[in-house]
């Protein structure tokens, strides 16, 4: 609003921003270039480096001689594992990784040294002048290997390289098959996939050494964390430390963990005391990876005649690759997410994360839930096909009542995927085309879901879950303060949005200031979709303490009670035929006596979503709220190339409540598009533990071309405990468009594809497969 | 994005000087659009000590029409041939040839020289050099071994341009230019089957222009290629066919093959289809002779016997296609 105009008080009302489709406020910086990512931050004295990667898979480091490197004229610093004075985990249980190797290398690609040079042609040279000696051990670059008999451990403590075995036993599963009128098992491999977002990893560290400090920007989701793994593996103290998070593109859990990049860029930049910048080729991007491991799956169900689902029995195994990374977590969410999608009594688990010579996996969107999420609803739809019943009918058998508590204890409070089932069978014309699809052509359903933030945070500490502060000065102008990340997922709109509600502002009066530790408080991070939630309440509760400021400067100026003030935004008047104050004059009301304001809002996580005790690790998957989504894929499918053409996909997403309808709109098509990828092209393979489709031509992301048009619905349930209703949005329609897919090619061909990703060689190998089978029954028959 | 090494750029404005530089010029390459070449100079595979770049010769960047045909330089960008009207109606596999090629963007800068002298291609040589290094390197840079077919003593590299079988059912010809001369061969003359070396150009030889007969022209033709994608990827295997038919009798059938040899392959014996009635029988024959022909290997991350298998079946489904057509 003009601030010289007039306010006719009779006209002005409160801004509306929640539930308003607004573009990003991030957005004109990133669509006219201007926008800086870490590579961007190009000092003049800033010195290039450079990691040197192991050749071989496995191997005790007998020497790294650096002596000839460091006499290169131009290299102004190398180090090695030695430079170290900790290793760097994400989870405080598993810190076992050092960032540049110490003792032994487990997969090729490991850095064993790295350089800082006054160019990178020196710094290549360097890296060639560096000698590694080393004696190779037996390497493991499948899960199966790795837990064989006599194998070497890749680390002391885990003699059968099993990182984590976890198991329970929930109700009564040996009942519940005895009770089952159809018991199916079936066994699922999902390929490992990286998430190959769009800006490759890169790190630019500057030492100050008057002052014994460093400031590093860092390409991550998880800037506290990277500050914490600072101190721990350069014995740095916390306070001499700051980290900058500038523009990121794209993390989807491949930055959800501090890397090595920003622990070595840190130790370059002291060593050589200036500013070192490191910028990872995609290459080297994959070799960092942290993506979804590949994963096999036994699952057995039990069903009653009529579809509802008695008992549950799953056994998974992930190849985690070389480190624990968040291994442990992925391994319980594939456990603790067998439940709160449907209403499940029995279910007994055991699921296995094993040690390999491979990159580390970490948390691709979906955590932990989509490979067994694959699982699940494949083998669902088989069973329904058996007992003739529908897939929506079952998956309607099967539905929750919110509020509740499942077996394993999670805390569902708002439940919206009846209405997500409803949404796109009617959308997708379900009823009158499924079953009656020209030949080649399938339809198909799933469901998935996902956690709104994890209750239990990764570091406890005792601090409320996140933190918000606003900063109000004499220019009227709000500043939010947050650590919370914006990355591209669109954090710094929702938290705009949610200040502007409360206050009645427009979102331009509002200027966000995000993830600088010198500047913003702490936040956790960018990760299983917890800042809508978690920090999207600390805002909401920032601008509400700010307005009771607000409002009572106003009451004291106005000489009434502030219960008698009404805030419109822009004014704030006591009774309707009051004048009133504009919000200038409100807030230099406020500012009488205190100067600058800031006010502050937290959020805390309620006991009761922490998950319980039911086994070892239930907490992993306690969660405030649970968003659910359903799709229906269509597909046609060549048969002379086995080319699998998506031709649309209905997805309906409960996300509570959409505050941003747009950016809810497009994290869905994310989604969906994202699990296409796994479905259909995506796969990381090793050569010898050596990563073959380390490129963008041999790791096969989607096109444009292969995007089909995506029909989003928007369901809203209105969690009562989330940011004006508000649930996750950018996760749970990921898992759902794998099944969707595979039940849709089932629904073609009668062809059941267990094999991820279904790559036409795959699937003609199953066609094929498939007529020489019933070649034979026919034989058999004539024969008989 | 690894690192460009130290290199002397020249710009010749015509083809006799760029021939002459090259010859003179130690450790020279040849570049025109570059999309395929930098990405090879990048990972270590070409370290040239010079660039001799033929944006700037006139005469690589013209179509000519005659009374023989068409007429393409070399360095016409694949945007442009598929977007020529004549090239689409009397060669019409050759600019969809050149539409198939990557995407758009490479089609903007991709030229008709560099798609016809592509590199071969595999999964264990197209890679960064620390990866090669990792890998003990291979026979056809700087090691001994073949990781496609280990104890084998050939390169099964797979060439992958597009543009090449869809030239050849046309019975294409190219110039190619030396610093001693000219000379005018079949464009099927230029490749042999060896994955490590082959081009069988001289060394130095610019190819200039791509010559595309009329008396081929009367005929229709059309190209495809088996991807995962629709857009960036080489082709897994493709294939262009080129069909005379008078009444529902094949007159003559010709069929070239693309990323599933070391060389385009111009399918032999097809002349055992010519008087025959193409009906489905014949197409599975085709099909069947066409695959027997096609020896892909593990040089993609795509199992050879799709590749194959999905040649043949190209090549059928275009032969009838072109049958329903004419």
């Amino acid at each position: 609003m003009n601030e010289n105009m007039p306010i006719d008080p009779e006209k002005v009302e409160p801004v509306k921003s929640i539930g308003v489709p607004m573009p990003l406020v991030d957005g004109p910086e990133k669509v006219s270039g201007k926008a800086n990512y870490t590579a961007d931050f190009v000092e003049k004295d800033a010195l290039v480096g450079r990691i040197l990667r192991s050749p071989v898979s496995h191997a005790e480091i007998l020497s790294i001689e650096i002596a000839a490197a460091e006499a290169l004229p131009g290299v102004v610093a190398v180090v090695t594992g030695e430079d170290f004075v900790g290793q760097f985990g994400v989870l405080p249980i598993a810190r076992t990784e050092w960032p540049i190797a110490r003792d032994r290398v487990r997969y090729r690609g490991e850095p064993i040294a790295a350089v800082a040079a006054v160019e990178v042609e020196t710094a290549q040279k360097a890296l060639d002048l560096i000698e590694f000696e080393y004696e190779e051990l037996p390497a493991y670059f499948t899960a199966e290997d790795a837990m064989a008999e006599g194998v070497t451990p890749l680390h002391e403590k885990r003699p059968n390289n099993v990182e984590r075995h976890v198991e329970y036993d929930l109700g009564e599963v040996d009942k519940g098959f005895e009770d089952a009128a159809l018991i199916r098992e079936g066994t699922y491999d999902c390929a490992e996939v990286c998430q190959v977002q769009t800006e490759p990893h890169a790190a630019i560290a500057a030492y100050d050494g008057e002052r014994d400090q460093i400031t590093v920007h860092a390409s991550t989701q998880v800037p506290y964390y990277v500050h914490l793994m600072l101190e721990q593996t350069l014995g740095m103290p916390r306070s001499k430390i700051r980290v900058i998070k500038p523009h990121i593109g794209g993390g989807f859990g491949s930055r959800t963990e501090c890397l090595h990049v920003e622990l070595v860029a840190g130790a370059l930049a002291r060593k050589c005391k200036g500013t070192v910048r490191i910028t990872l080729s995609r290459e080297e991007t994959f070799i960092t990876h942290r993506g979804r491991p590949e994963q096999k799956t036994t699952l057995k169900m039990g069903m009653s005649k009529d579809g509802r689902i008695t008992a549950v029995d799953t056994t998974t195994t992930q190849r985690g690759g070389a480190y624990a990374g968040y291994g442990t977590v992925t391994i319980l969410y594939s456990g603790s997410m067998v439940f709160a999608l449907y209403d499940i009594r029995n279910a007994r688990y055991n699921g296995y994360r094993v040690l390999t010579n491979t990159p580390p996996c970490g948390a691709f969107r979906g955590h932990g839930t989509v490979n067994v999420r694959f699982a699940f609803e494949s083998l669902m739809d088989d069973m329904a096909t058996e007992l003739g019943l529908d897939p929506f009918e079952v998956r309607r058998k099967n539905l929750l009542e919110a509020p509740t508590f499942t077996a394993n204890d999670l805390m569902v409070n708002s439940y919206g995927l009846p209405e997500c089932l409803d949404i796109v069978e009617k959308a997708s014309d379900w009823k009158k085309r499924k079953g009656k699809m020209e030949p080649f052509r399938g339809l198909g359903i799933a469901c998935s879901h996902y956690v709104s933030g994890a209750s239990k945070p990764v570091n406890w500490t005792g601090e409320p879950h996140a933190t918000v502060n606003i900063k109000l000065d004499f220019d009227g102008s709000l500043t939010i303060l947050t650590g919370a990340p914006e990355i591209g997922q669109g954090s710094s709109t929702i938290l705009t949005q949610c200040v502007a509600e409360v206050l009645g502002l427009d979102v331009t009066r509002i200027r966000i200031v995000t993830s600088d530790s010198l500047v913003t408080p702490k936040d956790n991070g960018a990760y299983s979709s917890r800042v809508t939630y978690m920090v999207g309440n600390a805002a909401i509760d920032a601008a509400t303490n700010l307005k009771t400021i607000l409002t009572e400067a106003a009451a004291r100026k106005m000489d009434v009670q502030p219960e008698d003030v009404e805030c419109l935004g822009e004014v704030y008047r006591a009774g309707s035929q009051d004048q009133g104050m504009t919000f200038e004059e409100v807030v230099y009301a406020a500012l009488e006596g205190t100067g600058t304001i800031t006010a502050r809002g937290n959020f805390d996580t309620i006991p009761e979503s922490w998950g319980g005790d039911k086994y070892r690790g239930a907490a992993i998957g306690g969660s405030m709220a649970f968003s659910y989504a359903a799709q229906v894929v269509e597909i046609a499918i060549d048969p002379d190339t086995a080319d699998i053409h998506v031709e649309k996909v209905w997805v309906a997403h409960d996300c509570g409540k959409a505050l941003n309808p747009l950016s809810v709109e497009g994290q869905i098509e994310g989604s969906v598009w994202m699990g296409m990828g796994q479905a259909m092209t995506e796969e990381t393979r090793y050569h010898n533990g050596l990563g073959i489709t380390g490129n963008m031509l041999d790791y096969r992301v989607p096109t444009i071309i292969e995007s089909p048009p995506i029909e989003t619905h928007i369901v809203e349930s209105n969690d009562p405990h989330g940011p004006f209703g508000a649930k996750e949005a950018g996760e749970a329609s990921l898992a759902g468009f794998l099944p969707a897919l595979t039940n849709a090619i089932a629904d073609a061909l009668d062809i059941r594809v267990s094999e991820l990703p279904t790559t036409p060689d795959r699937l003609m190998e199953i066609m094929e497969d498939k007529k020489r089978e019933s070649r034979k029954s026919e034989k058999e028959k004539a024969g008989a | 994005m690894e690192l460009m090494p130290d290199f002397d750029l020249h710009r010749p404005t015509d083809v006799e000087e760029a021939v002459r530089l090259r010859a003179e010029t130690e450790g020279a390459l040849y570049v025109a659009g570059g999309t395929d070449m930098i990405v090879n100079v990048r990972r270590g595979i070409e370290q040239p000590a010079a660039l001799i770049d033929l944006s700037s010769v006139k005469e690589l960047q013209e179509i000519v029409e005659d009374d023989d045909g068409l007429h393409i330089g070399a360095a016409v960008t694949l945007e442009i041939l598929a977007g020529d009207t004549r090239v689409q109606e009397s060669f019409t596999a050759v600019a969809e040839a050149a539409t198939a090629v990557a995407g758009p963007t490479h089609q903007s800068y991709g030229t008709v020289g560099g798609n016809l002298c592509l590199d071969t291609r595999c999964l264990f040589y197209n890679q960064s050099e620390w990866w090669r290094k990792s890998n003990d390197y291979c026979m056809k840079e700087r090691g001994d071994i073949c990781h496609v077919a280990p104890g084998g003593k050939r390169c099964f590299a797979a060439f992958s341009g597009d543009v090449a079988p869809a030239a050849l059912v046309h019975k294409a010809e190219v110039d190619l230019v030396s610093a001693t001369g000219r000379r005018r061969v079949s464009l099927a003359d230029i490749y042999r089957n060896d994955g490590m070396n082959h081009l069988a150009i001289e060394p130095g030889e610019l190819l200039a222009v791509l010559h595309l007969p009329k008396a081929e022209s009367g005929q229709p033709s059309t190209y495809e290629k088996a991807r995962v994608r629709g857009s960036i990827d080489f082709p897994l295997a493709g294939a262009a066919v080129w069909l005379n038919q008078s009444g529902d009798k094949i007159e003559e059938l010709r069929i070239a093959l693309t990323a599933v040899n070391p060389y385009p392959h111009l399918v032999k014996n097809l002349d055992k289809f010519s008087g025959v009635k193409l009906d489905d029988n014949v197409l599975n024959e085709i099909a069947e002779m066409v695959q027997s022909q096609a020896k892909p290997m593990r040089t993609t991350t795509v199992k050879p016997w799709y590749r194959r298998r999905v040649v043949g079946a190209i090549a059928r489904r275009l032969t009838a296609k072109l049958s329903q057509a004419s």
